[in-house]
């Protein structure tokens, strides 16, 4: 497992979405996109409806449609807790063609 | 003896009753795990923003209008959490009594109750009694999802922002029924609003060792900005716990109808048993006097051939 890697719960208001560790994250923040790499300094930001993007440390990307809620990320731990989400497109390899934009 | 077809149609119906009581128990315990399991996926998210938002009462100092209450306001709102079907038990009356309580309580104390009610025994209670009810809430009550408790917290939190002289509310009340266990659930009124955020005594499993300290109070930057923050997540806040409010009382209601429906089929049965020793009693009635009939009609024939 190549550099630092982070935990990631993203729960929605009726049941955990996702959960394991990750390279990077990218969400919607309120202000415009963010992203979110190991070690980050503590912060609590509202997001808005968008995707949040995961990217494991196998480089396999997960997208969540998400709607309005808020990150906090904490001793290398991110929550992301959001009103609804679901899973976009459930996977796609590190190298594949349909990944736009990469999380970092 | 004419009363023994009366019998018999007592026992078949009762006979039907209680199979109808037993199929509402099964249904009734296969809906608990359905609602245990509602209610622990809703967990992470309502932990995750109690996390947040006793990280914001730690750094910062809370100031916002749902913190505060409006001493002068009179008027106060409450919320009573009430099932749609019956076949409960004392669900809903044991709800409708504390709200009665409560609501005496409140205006002993000089405010003015405004009364919400969700659940449609509970409507229907209000109504029939031609009481003034704020908003109601139905449908739903054995498994609440994230629309209805977002529009309950909606509606609630409008009447409390707005100002007292528009007919805000200063306090919110909500009365459920809290699982405890299968058979205990308790009734029980919690004041949610204004929110009582207690800081500190986050007592963390497992020791913090010292040099961690700095980590255990981290320094959080808020953005876009604290005010934003606060104007978010508060608001959210209070509709996860309304919403926990309602997932604790699905489980009550379907556990308490179990049981309702458990006892039910008990006495039935008991009933069936009770009715069918009378119906062999009336029936070995009528054949002894038969009997004794014929006996006596035998016996004086014999005498007059004499």
């Amino acid at each position: 497992m190549a550099g630092a890697t982070m935990q990631v719960n993203i729960v929605a208001a009726d049941r955990p979405l996702w959960s394991g560790t990750a390279k990077s994250v990218t969400i919607p923040a309120s202000e415009g996109g963010m992203g979110i790499l190991p070690n980050h300094e503590p912060v609590l930001t509202v997001i808005k409806d968008g995707t949040v993007a995961v990217v494991d440390p196998d480089g396999v990307r997960h997208s969540f449609d998400v709607t309005d809620g808020f990150i906090s990320f904490d001793s290398n731990k991110l929550t992301v807790a959001v009103e609804r989400g679901h899973d976009v497109v459930k996977t796609s390899g590190p190298g594949a063609a349909d990944a736009p934009e990469t999380g970092n | 003896m004419g009363s023994q077809l009366a019998l018999k149609s007592r026992i078949a119906s009762t006979q039907s009753l209680e199979k109808i009581f037993n199929a509402q128990e099964m249904i009734a315990s296969s809906h608990i795990a359905r609602a245990r399991e509602v209610a622990l996926n809703a967990k992470p998210y309502s932990d995750a923003i109690f996390d947040a938002v006793q990280a914001l009462a730690e750094h910062t100092h809370i100031d916002h209008p749902i913190v505060k209450s409006d001493e002068k306001n009179p008027r106060v709102a409450v919320l009573a959490l009430t099932s749609d079907r019956g076949m409960a038990g004392a669900y809903t009356s044991s709800i409708i009594r504390e709200t009665e309580s409560l609501l005496a309580n409140l205006t002993d104390k000089g405010k003015e109750p405004q009364l919400y009610v969700y659940g449609r025994r509970g409507v229907t209670y209000y109504k029939y009694r031609g009481r003034q009810v704020a908003a109601t809430w139905e449908g739903d009550s054995d498994k609440p999802g994230v629309d209805i408790a977002e529009s309950i917290s909606n509606t609630l939190l409008d009447a409390y922002m707005k100002p007292a002289d528009q007919g805000g509310v200063s306090e919110l009340y909500i009365v459920f029924t809290e699982f405890v266990n299968m058979v205990v659930q308790k009734v029980r009124v919690l004041r949610m609003l204004p929110v009582e955020v207690v800081p500190e005594e986050r007592q963390d499993s497992g020791p913090v060792p010292e040099s961690t300290a700095a980590q255990a109070t981290p320094l959080y930057t808020f953005e876009p900005s604290l005010e934003k923050v606060l104007n978010a997540i508060l608001p959210k806040y209070i509709q996860s716990r309304i919403h926990e409010c309602l997932l604790t009382s699905a489980a009550s209601e379907t556990a308490s109808r179990q049981n309702a429906m458990h006892t039910a089929t008990d006495n039935a049965r008991n009933l069936v048993d009770e009715l069918t020793r009378k119906l062999n009693a009336s029936r070995q009635a009528s054949i002894t006097q038969e009997l004794t009939e014929i006996i006596g009609s035998a016996d004086a024939l014999n005498k007059e051939e004499e």
